[in-house]
């Protein structure tokens, strides 16, 4: 346990360390933010509720996913998959402990550390700005708290899904780089779930790509919070089982290719 | 310097024949950055149509401008791809960029022509198809003069980016890490000019009218090929100041990249 924690702490000094890169991260989302924000004010010019959304929904939809955007998309997606493909990954699998866990505790101190630097004052200065549906109370605060991490948490197993690609195939970008327009419409980030049409939106509801963005988005609009939060709990079970799954057939494919 | 146009083809005509050596992987890059404008349409079409218009435009109207602004963006990387901060980076970085410099070429034309990634004309294919699509869904009656129009957004708009990338990639000689910051003008610019300018504040629409003219470039050609009058202050003939506003600012681009050759030291060893 004591190793994890290190990890974790690791990884968030790794992220921290980059100022500038974390400046230039927040002005580009605040950037997007600000146009978001003038297209659903022109959109709800003339009404007040669509989809039994309305304007303040739509605007803490725009700065969640703004505050988020880094933690779901992480610059080092490729990472784990350049180390399996260099051969350095082999190390991962000689070290004490849980090779899975590992990846993970660093992972999750790199987007803590995003969290805590650009999530977090996005979401004040947008708070404080604009009108938006944030939880006011202590337990609404600590609802939105647990839902950001656990976004953290999946967007991590989606990256050692993708990642893992490399034990099969030296071009793993490609299968990416094919899903990722799917991905990146059906886990909300080009519109909110709740504008699609009702057989789509009912299809993604059932999805992993929930819990990256809509989960955390239901919590902090005064969604049903603790059915947000077990969905994005369940869905990390799912996850997890897949991850140990794919880890243990590498790592016999490993085997066979001599290490 | 090298003034033959054959030297910079043949440089081209390389990496082409590289990317051919593996047609499958170049179909799944170039369909890739296709799907990804299908999508991004798609999604902004259903949000439009819950909604039924947006600063009186219709949803329509705004998929054509959608459309132009990724018609313009992928034919802009096809060439400038390799001018990406993160690229240019790596060039400084492995010290590549000191034999481009010994090369009897043009630095500039032989970073672009030994770095042209036609998986973009996927992307401007798929925009340049989102806005035959949207003209059809809004009714326009195609004369030559509205394709021309639609033409020039897409050319004017795309020198745009291609000059804010030889800017950035002049900026990055200097500081030779890479800076997420040049996304704000090349992608936000052309998110923001997808819708209708008038929604904005007047900062932001001064900023990306006249200083980073890509909304320029897209939005007042557009209002011909729609027919439609634009607001107060933005009168019809604006459009003969497209092609020359966005010639300045590829000129203005090209100059901070020279600037940023001249400042360029290497990195070591």
């Amino acid at each position: 346990m004591r190793s994890y924690l290190a990890l974790l702490g690791a990884g968030f000094r790794r992220q921290t360390t980059y100022r500038l890169a974390l400046a230039a991260g927040l002005v580009t989302n605040a950037f997007f933010g600000v146009v978001r924000t003038a297209v659903f004010f022109a959109l709800y010019r003339e009404r007040d509720q669509v989809a039994g959304l309305d304007v303040t929904d739509a605007l803490t939809y725009v700065w969640v996913l703004e505050g988020i955007f880094a933690v779901v998309w992480a610059p080092w997606v490729w990472e784990m998959a350049e180390a399996i493909r260099s051969g350095e990954f082999l190390v991962e699998l000689l070290r004490p402990g849980d090779p899975y866990l590992r990846l993970l505790a660093f992972d999750l101190g790199r987007t803590t550390s995003v969290l805590v630097t650009r999530t977090l004052p996005t979401l004040v200065v947008a708070g404080l700005v604009l009108d938006l549906r944030l939880p006011a109370t202590l337990g609404g605060l600590a609802w939105l708290t647990a839902s950001l991490v656990l976004a953290a948490v999946v967007s991590f197993q989606f990256r050692f899904l993708f990642g893992s690609a490399a034990f099969w195939t030296p071009d793993y970008r490609s299968m990416f780089m094919l899903l990722f327009p799917v991905l990146w419409l059906a886990s909300g980030f080009v519109i909110p779930v709740g504008f699609f049409p009702a057989g789509l939106r009912a299809l993604v509801d059932w999805s992993p790509l929930i819990p990256l963005l809509m989960a955390p988005v239901r919590v902090a609009t005064g969604g049903p919070a603790a059915l947000a939060v077990a969905g994005q709990a369940a869905w990390i079970l799912v996850l997890w089982l897949a991850g140990r799954l794919v880890l243990a057939a590498a790592g016999r494919r490993l085997v066979v290719h001599g290490g | 310097m090298a003034e033959r146009p054959g030297v910079y083809l043949r440089l081209a005509a390389a990496g082409l024949r590289a990317h051919a050596r593996r047609p499958a992987y170049l179909a799944v890059r170039t369909a890739a950055a296709a799907v990804l404008v299908v999508v991004e349409v798609a999604g902004v079409a259903l949000l439009l149509d819950r909604f039924g218009s947006v600063g009186g435009w219709r949803p329509a109207e705004v998929l054509l401008l959608f459309g132009l602004a990724f018609a313009a963006q992928g034919l802009a990387l096809v060439a400038g791809n390799s001018l990406e901060a993160d690229k240019v980076s790596e060039l400084v970085r492995r010290g590549t960029f000191d034999q481009v410099l010994t090369r009897p070429a043009s630095p500039l034309g032989w970073v672009v022509a030994s770095y042209v990634d036609v998986r973009f004309l996927g992307r401007a294919a798929a925009g340049a198809g989102a806005v035959v699509w949207a003209a059809d869904r809004a009714g326009v009656d195609w004369t030559p003069g509205r394709a021309g129009l639609a033409a020039l957004a897409v050319a004017c708009a795309a020198a745009v980016v291609f000059g804010i990338l030889m800017a950035a990639a002049g900026a990055t000689f200097v500081t030779v890490q890479g800076s997420e910051a040049v996304n704000v003008l090349v992608y936000g610019g052309l998110y923001l000019s997808s819708y209708p300018m008038q929604i904005y504040g007047s900062a932001l629409r001064f900023l990306f009218l006249w200083v980073v003219p890509v909304g320029l470039a897209i939005y007042v050609p557009a209002l011909g090929v729609l027919g439609r009058q634009g607001p107060p202050g933005l009168p019809g003939w604006l459009v003969w100041l497209t092609a020359p506003v966005a010639a300045a600012f590829l000129a203005a681009g090209g100059l901070a990249w020279r600037t940023g050759v001249r400042h360029y030291v290497g990195t070591g060893s």
